[in-house]
């Protein structure tokens, strides 16, 4: 039944001007991040290296932004449109509905990840590292965006409401993805290393760093950060658990 | 004769507010029954709770003898036109019936063949390819009409079905009622229409401040409010106090 669910969003909300002109910011940003890395290149002011982390955290950073949005209005739409009644009305489970939303905010991160793959090609040739970068992106990207997803849709079910779904997003999300753009100097004492390693974004940032910085290519090398993304996908998972539970006992129309 | 839509004690509150309170209810397969109260009596509430949207504090409900629990069930025999009417707007009537069917799982010649009957029925086969968006709000009604009917429910509950439209409209919509009704299905209908109730339904219930103040065909509602010359809406009017 997901399926019907997921095809209604790739038309009605990923299908249209809204997601189309998403792609083409997301586009327009990787385009002007990749000339000013390539320039800084030819001055030698920047590693190759360095130059494609920079790349990979702005490509997983654009795109969590992207989806944060979208994923904050995905479900509250149907409430405040008032179609979420007849929707329940017809034979479609909860784990459903939320199935086909999630791979439909899914493949808005996939619609992202295509455009970027032509940047991170050409930011890559010749350092041997392309299939590498292009790996962790993907797989880093999908385990962080999917985490938030989830998130999202929790903090959906609670509100009920696109304005304040939003609003909680990206308060979070700024949270999570700012302290890991401050530089190692100024994570040097233990409660910001602490967070730094349960901050999935640092996690993600710190591995992309790992593979091209570093040139630890393989999963066991970058364990360390893998695991807390994927501690932090099941904890989000379990909240929107909570969530969809605690929808179920409200009812399709909020009991107030 | 068997109760298809029975309810026990039914009770909501919201907050304070009792919205519905121990009302019971025993609808018997193919009647036309008329839910009618004045505005904030508790008629969207009861029809949210029959139809499994919207929890009881107390109370039983069972369709066709199915409690509300076995959904997958009770969405199969229902059809319902509900308060909120929210249209998927970029869709087309053909791509909106479509979705709907999918979810009901019919599929192949079936979908195509009822989506056009349905179109037909509620006269919108000229405007099936345009876009919801651009559609009035009578046809958005007839448009809801034709989703609830997808499923081929045994049951249709009705909110204000005719809210919003020309005479002509509303007179379509009774006649396709009717003919639904001949067919064998059991219709729930709200309304504020008084009209549309004493002409359509074959018993009648009022409900006031959450409690069924009276309920029985036309002729025992006058019997039993000691009314015997006044027309149905004197007798509403006196119910409810107003």
């Amino acid at each position: 039944m997901f399926k019907y669910i997921w095809k209604k969003e790739i038309q009605g909300e990923l299908y249209t001007w809204k997601s189309m002109l998403w792609l083409i910011i997301a586009s327009l940003l990787f385009s002007f991040t990749s000339y000013l890395l390539l320039t800084n290149k030819e001055l030698s002011l920047l590693d190759q290296t360095e130059l494609m982390l920079l790349l990979g955290q702005i490509i997983i950073g654009v795109a969590l932004l992207i989806v944060a949005i979208d994923a904050s209005s995905i479900i509250t739409t149907e409430f405040e449109k008032e179609t979420a009644e007849s929707l329940f009305l017809a034979p479609l489970s909860i784990k459903d509905f939320l199935l086909g939303k999630f791979l439909a905010s899914l493949t808005l991160w996939a619609s992202i990840f295509i455009v970027s793959l032509p940047y991170i090609i050409v930011a890559s040739l010749g350092s041997g590292l392309t299939l590498p970068f292009i790996g962790y992106v993907a797989f880093l990207g999908t385990l962080g965006i999917a985490g938030f997803i989830s998130f999202i849709f929790g903090v959906s079910l609670f509100y009920r409401s696109t304005k304040n779904t939003i609003t909680t997003s990206l308060i979070v999300l700024l949270i999570l993805a700012t302290p890991a753009l401050f530089s190692s100097t100024l994570k040097n004492n233990a409660p910001s290393q602490f967070f730094s390693k349960i901050n999935p974004v640092d996690n993600m940032f710190s591995s992309l760093d790992n593979v091209l910085v570093d040139y630890k290519t393989a999963i066991l090398e970058n364990w360390q950060f893998i695991l807390p993304l994927i501690v932090f996908c099941l904890l989000m998972a379990g909240f929107l658990v909570f969530a969809t539970k605690r929808f179920k006992n409200q009812g399709i129309i909020k009991n107030d | 004769m068997q109760d298809i839509i029975s309810a026990e004690n039914l009770s909501k509150s919201y907050g304070a507010t009792k919205a519905v309170d121990k009302l019971h209810l025993h609808i018997q397969k193919g009647e036309f029954f008329g839910f009618l109260g004045p505005n904030g009596a508790g008629k969207t509430t009861t029809i949210r709770m029959l139809t499994g949207i919207l929890k009881p504090d107390h109370g039983k409900i069972l369709i066709d003898n199915y409690s509300l629990e076995d959904k997958l069930k009770i969405a199969n025999l229902i059809g319902v036109i509900p308060e909120s009417r929210g249209f998927y707007e970029w869709m087309t009537a053909v791509e909106y019936l479509g979705f709907f069917a999918d979810l009901y799982k019919i599929a192949g010649k079936e979908k195509e063949e009822r989506i056009a009957s349905l179109l037909l029925e509620v006269d919108l086969t000229k405007r099936k390819n345009s876009r919801i968006a651009t559609y009035s709000r009578g046809m958005k009604q007839r448009l809801g009409l034709a989703r609830a009917l997808i499923n081929n429910p045994q049951v249709l509950f009705l909110d204000e079905p005719t809210l919003g439209l020309d005479p002509q409209g509303q007179e379509d919509i009774q006649q396709l009622l009717k003919k639904l009704n001949t067919g064998g299905v059991t219709i729930f209908l709200s309304s504020h229409l008084l009209n549309e109730v004493s002409n359509l339904c074959s018993r009648i219930g009022i409900i006031n401040n959450g409690q069924m103040v009276i309920e029985g065909t036309i002729d025992e509602i006058r019997q039993k409010s000691k009314m015997q010359n006044k027309t149905l809406t004197e007798i509403f009017l006196h119910l409810t106090g107003k």
